[in-house]
């Protein structure tokens, strides 16, 4: 029965891959969504191989596939020339297998096309052993290994994943595309630590430690063009820990974050314009989440600190301390329809929060030191894992663009931009 | 309702709650609790969610997407009518899900009414009553909720 019902879940996804993409002609989608064909291909034979196993669910295949059209007028968050993009695909496929009763293997690849947002093309997005150290009825602790998904923020986990975070475009201060392949997740070892009781309510305590590889287009999307040497994550090292009270309706979080990157110039000599240098990055939230019947409210309030040494020049220092929020409110109209609104206000230096020393110390206009968004949107739930969605931002600031040390001038040419997007999303 | 192996005969509120939010993994004997559900927009999944669990559904797909999408865990597996949760149910050791009373009520005497034939058309009663213990192992436990 389980099996019919993968394997009728494979051919529906093939049929709507089909019918989605059959009118968009761009060779690396195909690429990529060859892949998930080949992966759900696979699915219907695992599925007859569960049937004789005596637990159907050691083996589980999901996987998801979206695609939108999205619209920037007056900044280069998407393209360069403004021109109404189909740079909006995210699909995505994932598999997790019980290897014994405290192993667990898991993994998930994902192709994302977001234009300027991001690098374009598949990655392993995780790829680890879950190791259920401890378990009974009120406690959990689990060790992961290996890559795994940035799991402190309110939607750090489901960034990528279109159907389960907010909006298409997320408040861009805390999920920056710019910063996504670092922020997204990291290499190394994480652990979770979950209690629940009648009496004091759910807890989830997070740790991990790991760092990110950093790509050559990362590298440009970050620093500049003209940053011709190789950037490093030395560190990257996180804590959270949520407190939902017991039978509440709220959720309150807190998270710290501590990374550390190094640049490596190719020389001046060879045509590097810039030094040696080190990056530091620290970055606290704290966050509230209600969810009740028809309204729910969300917020996260954060304070970040960058600094360089070298980098422009030998002995060069920057000490910026940043801070920011947004509040975002989603209303259930409908069983099926949600309305969402949203601000978000962000500046890069809280002694500068116009702008206005940046512009004269640096030259660069005074709205690159901010980020202001509003935002409203709407998603239809057409079936139980089939969405539209549609929102419209009215963007106020340059402070979230990229690259980000070195900025775009000459297109970012005007402080307030608006963008629309919409998207459609199928997953299983 | 639960596979008949599953020793639990009774959940309170909240063992059902930390089951379906992925928060209890295992039954008390230490074996691993295989949870199923009906898709997000069933009507009795709608229900069960509100009633039995007192959690609005989206808060569970929530829970459950970050799960299954970021590899943190896993999530309950969706079954797309009633008959076939009842059929997950009985074929999966450790198994939970939920039917209508009405179902329930229907099965009973589905089950009623064979074991009225079985043993009308034989002679041989007690050996047929033998036979339908065996058989009963087949159908699924119904756990009273307490609290």
């Amino acid at each position: 029965m389980l099996s019919k019902l993968k394997a009728n879940t494979a051919v529906e996804v093939l049929n709507i891959v089909h019918d989605i993409f059959s009118f968009i002609g761009r060779k690396s989608r195909i690429q990529a969504i060859a892949i998930l064909i080949v992966g759900l291909s696979v699915s219907p034979i695992h599925a007859q191989e569960d049937k004789s196993s005596s637990n159907s669910s050691d083996l589980q295949l999901h996987g998801f596939i979206s695609q939108g059209l999205i619209d920037v007028d007056g900044s280069d968050f998407v393209n360069d020339d403004g021109s109404l993009s189909t740079e909006l695909t995210e699909l995505g496929l994932n598999a997790s297998y019980q290897l014994t009763n405290k192993l667990r293997l898991a993994g998930q690849v994902v192709y994302l096309d977001g234009g300027n947002r991001y690098a374009q093309g598949a990655r392993v997005d995780y790829a680890l052993i879950d190791w259920s150290a401890f378990t009974n009825e009120n406690w959990q602790a689990n060790i992961y290994l290996g890559r795994f998904k940035n799991n402190h923020w309110l939607y750090s986990s489901s960034r990528d994943i279109p159907f389960a975070r907010p909006s298409i475009i997320l408040p861009q201060s805390v999920y920056f595309d710019g910063f996504r392949d670092i922020a997204v997740g990291s290499d190394g070892i994480a652990s979770k630590i979950s209690y629940s009781s009648d009496d004091y309510g759910n807890f989830d305590w997070q740790i991990s430690y790991g760092s990110s590889p950093i790509s050559d287009e990362q590298t440009t999307n970050i620093l500049s063009e003209l940053a011709l040497g190789t950037a490093e994550q030395d560190y990257d090292a996180q804590t959270s820990l949520y407190w939902q009270p017991a039978f509440s309706s709220w959720r309150f979080g807190i998270s710290l974050l501590d990374a550390g990157f190094t640049y490596d110039s190719v020389g001046q000599s060879n045509g590097d314009y810039f030094f040696d240098a080190d990056f530091a990055f620290q970055f606290y939230t704290v966050n509230a989440l209600y969810e009740g019947e028809t309204w729910e409210f969300s917020g996260e309030l954060y304070q970040q600190r960058f600094t360089i040494d070298d980098f422009y020049f030998p002995g060069f220092e920057l000490d910026n301390v940043g801070q920011g929020f947004y509040l975002q409110s989603r209303y259930k109209l409908t069983g099926k329809m949600t309305l969402l609104a949203r601000y978000e206000d962000f500046y890069l230096n809280k002694d500068d929060k116009d702008g206005k020393v940046l512009e004269q110390t640096t030259g660069t206009p005074y709205y690159f030191g901010f980020h202001k968004d509003i935002t409203l949107g709407l998603n239809y739930d057409v079936t139980s894992n089939f969405s539209a969605r549609m929102e419209y931002h009215w963007v106020k600031g340059a402070g979230r663009l990229t690259p980000v040390v070195v900025p775009n001038i000459i297109i970012n040419d005007s402080e307030d931009w608006e963008m629309w997007a919409v998207q459609l999303m199928y997953w299983f | 309702m639960t596979h008949p192996q599953v020793a639990e005969r009774s959940l309170t509120k909240s063992q059902l709650r930390r089951i379906y939010t992925m928060r209890q993994l295992r039954w008390s004997d230490n074996s691993a609790i295989n949870v199923f559900v009906l898709p997000n927009q069933h009507v009795l999944h709608q229900r069960f969610a509100k009633e039995r669990l007192q959690i609005f559904p989206y808060q569970l797909n929530r829970i459950w997407h970050k799960l299954t999408y970021s590899g943190l865990g896993v999530a309950p597996t969706i079954v797309e009518s009633e008959r076939a949760l009842i059929q997950a149910v009985k074929q999966t050791p450790g198994s939970i899900g939920y039917i209508e009373d009405i179902t329930l009520k229907k099965i009973q005497q589905e089950h009623r009414k064979t074991v009225a034939e079985m043993a009308t058309s034989s002679q041989k009663v007690s050996v047929m009553e033998k036979e339908q213990k065996g058989r009963s192992k087949g159908v699924v436990n119904v756990v009273k909720i307490k609290g």
